[in-house]
């Protein structure tokens, strides 16, 4: 089993587009399009630019993306990552 | 409602033909009243798009309350209304049969406007006053492209024409009758599933314009409410791209390319919500938009 963490990035079956801080993409494998703002929006560009970690992913938040004291970044994060997932956005980028 | 032999019409509207056969005198009395002669074409000239027929309802039932029942192709997509309600069902059918085959288009629910060149796009739920905002601004300069299904060309991402009648309903009709009194309009129909509903006549320079597509400036979001001072402002873009994706009768049909489609067209024109309350504030609204 390895002990590196997995990483994840946006397939390329997803077009998006990026206006005003607010992200907007078509997934041509479910056929839905989505709309994120915020946390999900700065989530979904760092996934997009390039693969990543989870925990890479927690530690570049910490000094880009402000959230509300009483918000756990890293929870919050990891929410956000499962819903990716359940909408079919993730993709394993190898290591 | 009186029927006669049954009579053939064919009818260009847009980039549209349907041929139509009914019974009916005061559907084919009302349509000659709502489209102008030129929309009348021969009927051995034509290829349709759409075969129509407004027929007389089946059964027992047929003999206490007259009945109209919509076909297209032979096929009855609908339940059969009162008969007296055939004229807006004709109209109704029409924007079903479009939804349903013109898949060559984008066809998204919303009205389409133009001036100096450009599209306004004006998606709207029911209620929002869509229709009756439309039908002031054809009256005070704006062309008329569409009051109910606005067709974007996916090829070059311009609105195609469809100068139909404009769909009014209840308080509006009155309203519309007192603000452009040398409108034509259809005679009402009362109790129907919306209503009391009337047809207005598009104008005659929209209906002569009808194969000049044009380019969409403005994607507005508008909405009555009552006593509001008119308010029109800048409007996230994926907010709404996303309601007119929803509001796209055959998003899914285009995938991939009409995401794209709505991309580029949301890149380059102004997306706005608009509030208002009356028709005078809301075409100098609109004047500004645009001067």
């Amino acid at each position: 089993m390895s002990d590196i963490a997995p990483r994840q990035r946006i397939p390329s079956c997803v077009q998006w587009r990026d206006w005003d801080g607010e992200i907007v993409a078509y997934n041509d494998r479910t056929g839905d399009t989505h709309h994120f703002a915020d946390l999900a929006a700065w989530l979904f560009r760092k996934l997009a630019a390039a693969p990543a970690s989870a925990e890479a992913i927690a530690d570049a938040a910490a000094g880009e993306i402000e959230l509300p004291a009483r918000i756990d970044r890293g929870a919050a994060i990891a929410r956000t990552l499962e819903l990716f997932a359940r909408l079919d956005l993730l993709e394993p980028a190898g290591s | 409602m009186k029927t006669r032999p049954v009579s053939t019409l064919a009818l260009r509207f847009g980039p549209f033909a349907a041929s139509l056969e009914t019974p009916f005198a005061a559907l084919v009395d009302g349509l000659k009243r709502l489209y102008p002669p030129r929309s009348f074409i021969p009927a051995a000239d034509a290829f349709y798009d759409f075969r129509v027929a407004i027929a007389p309802g089946r059964g027992a039932h047929r003999w206490l309350k007259p009945q109209a029942r919509f076909l297209l192709d032979g096929e009855s997509p609908f339940k059969p209304l009162p008969a007296d309600q055939a004229l807006p069902m004709f109209e109704w059918g029409l924007n079903y049969a479009i939804a349903a085959q013109a898949h060559q288009y984008l066809v998204v629910h919303a009205a389409a406007i133009e001036r100096n060149g450009k599209v306004a796009i004006l998606p709207g739920a029911p209620g929002a006053g869509k229709s009756t905002l439309t039908a002031a601004l054809v009256q005070r300069g704006w062309r008329l492209l569409s009051d109910e299904l606005a067709l974007i060309r996916p090829q070059d991402a311009q609105v195609v024409p469809l100068a139909r009648p404009i769909n009014l309903k209840n308080g509006s009709i009155a309203l519309m009758r007192a603000y452009a009194p040398d409108a034509v309009f259809s005679a009402e129909t009362h109790d129907t599933a919306k209503g009391t509903v009337a047809l207005m006549r598009a104008p005659a320079s929209s209906i002569a314009r009808s194969e000049e597509a044009a380019p969409i400036g403005w994607i507005v979001f508008p909405r009555w409410q009552k006593d509001a001072a008119p308010r029109l402002e800048p409007w996230s873009r994926a907010a709404g791209l996303m309601e007119i994706a929803h509001n796209a009768m055959n998003y899914s049909v285009h995938g991939g390319a009409g995401f794209a489609l709505l991309a580029d067209i949301f890149a380059r024109a102004g997306c706005y919500r608009f509030v208002y309350c009356k028709l005078d504030h809301a075409v100098a609204a609109f004047a500004g938009l645009a001067a």
